[in-house]
């Protein structure tokens, strides 16, 4: 892959992945991975 | 004298892999109140399979972040895009040197396979094939039965429930020991059983997990041909002595396979070549004219 190529693709993913970021910060996705992750999750770890 | 810099750099990976682990889960006097993390912290995804309900985790487990927001976990079924856009800027930075160097299960997986006395195999009979499965892990524990779940107006994490082993190890057995031992039932003794096969299957040989059913591995090698942590080959020094597939933990080729999402970026084939004809480098990629072209 040709570093031209490289540096377009990642400029554009990172640009991607900060708006993502953003966007996940504007819809209160946050302190619903902190609600989430705080909780013991018993399901999960196969207790409960 | 080469080898005994090349184990001593194995062990300056494994002290790293230690510290990530500690990094991640600091709270160590949560493991025996039987309680867990409660900070803010947490609402940061963290790089590695670290599972958000090990007590001393101060991070959430990207891969149980984003069932739960497909399965209903932020009240409805939403577009993640918070875990996404982490997981973008992680795997576009690093790749699967995450898998490597942080993630505290694969450093789980590379002490027991140093464990002696077992035949060590390089690879599985269809190996290609199983390779294949986490891809079916991400598709169908990770995202399609969870969002189809999401549907049904439940939320089940499937992975986290059925497979997870890091989940297991760090977070449901210190649980069941400390305070939940009257709630283990069957899904808990179906993933104790799940992690013991993982673990046995580990002695003989290397990231077995890794290699076969990690989701979040998955994801992160469709990174490692663009990601800036990336393994440079340079065939013009290279001998051919095969030294560097001999000691690749994964099984690959890292001449023919420098670009492979398989990858995990550990260095083991940079330390043991004769001849630096392949590097682990951070940026970006020299131009291909000097490089054989890769394999997946």
């Amino acid at each position: 892959m040709k570093r031209s190529i490289q540096i377009g693709i990642l400029t554009v993913l990172v640009v991607t992945g900060t708006a993502f970021l953003l966007c996940g910060i504007f819809f209160n996705q946050v302190s619903s991975v902190l609600n989430k992750a705080t909780h013991i999750c018993l399901e999960c770890i196969g207790i409960g | 004298m080469a080898k005994a810099k090349r184990v001593k750099d194995e062990w300056k990976r494994l002290t790293v892999q230690a510290a990530a682990f500690l990094l991640q889960n600091p709270k160590l006097h949560h493991f025996f109140l039987g309680t867990i993390e409660q900070g803010k912290t947490k609402a940061v995804c963290v790089p590695g399979l670290n599972c958000y309900s090990c007590p001393a985790a101060i991070g959430a487990c990207p891969i149980g972040s984003l069932q739960a927001s497909l399965s209903g976990g932020y009240k409805k079924p939403a577009f993640p895009f918070y875990v996404l856009g982490f997981l973008l800027l992680f795997g576009l930075a690093l790749g699967r040197w995450i898998c490597g160097w942080l993630c505290p299960f694969g450093w789980v997986q590379d002490l027991i396979y140093r464990i002696p006395f077992f035949k060590k195999l390089r690879t599985f009979p269809y190996e290609r094939f199983l390779r294949w499965l986490k891809y079916v892990v991400l598709g169908v524990l990770v995202i399609g039965l969870p969002l189809l779940s999401a549907f049904k107006g439940v939320l089940v994490p499937y992975f986290c429930k059925y497979l997870c082993p890091s989940g297991t190890l760090f977070g449901g057995i210190p649980l069941a020991i400390t305070k939940y031992s009257s709630q283990t039932g069957f899904a808990f003794w179906w993933k104790v059983g799940v992690l013991a096969a993982i673990l046995l299957v580990g002695l003989l040989i290397s990231r077995p997990f890794c290699r076969y059913l990690c989701p979040l591995g998955a994801i992160y090698g469709l990174f490692n041909r663009i990601a800036l942590v990336h393994l440079d080959y340079a065939s013009g020094k290279c001998v051919d002595c095969g030294k560097c597939e001999k000691v690749c933990p994964m099984g690959i080729d890292p001449k023919t396979q420098f670009n492979s999402a398989e990858c995990i970026r550990c260095g083991r084939c940079s330390r043991t070549c004769p001849t630096d004809s392949l590097i682990v480098r951070f940026g970006l990629r020299m131009n291909d004219d000097s490089h054989k072209k890769s394999t997946i």
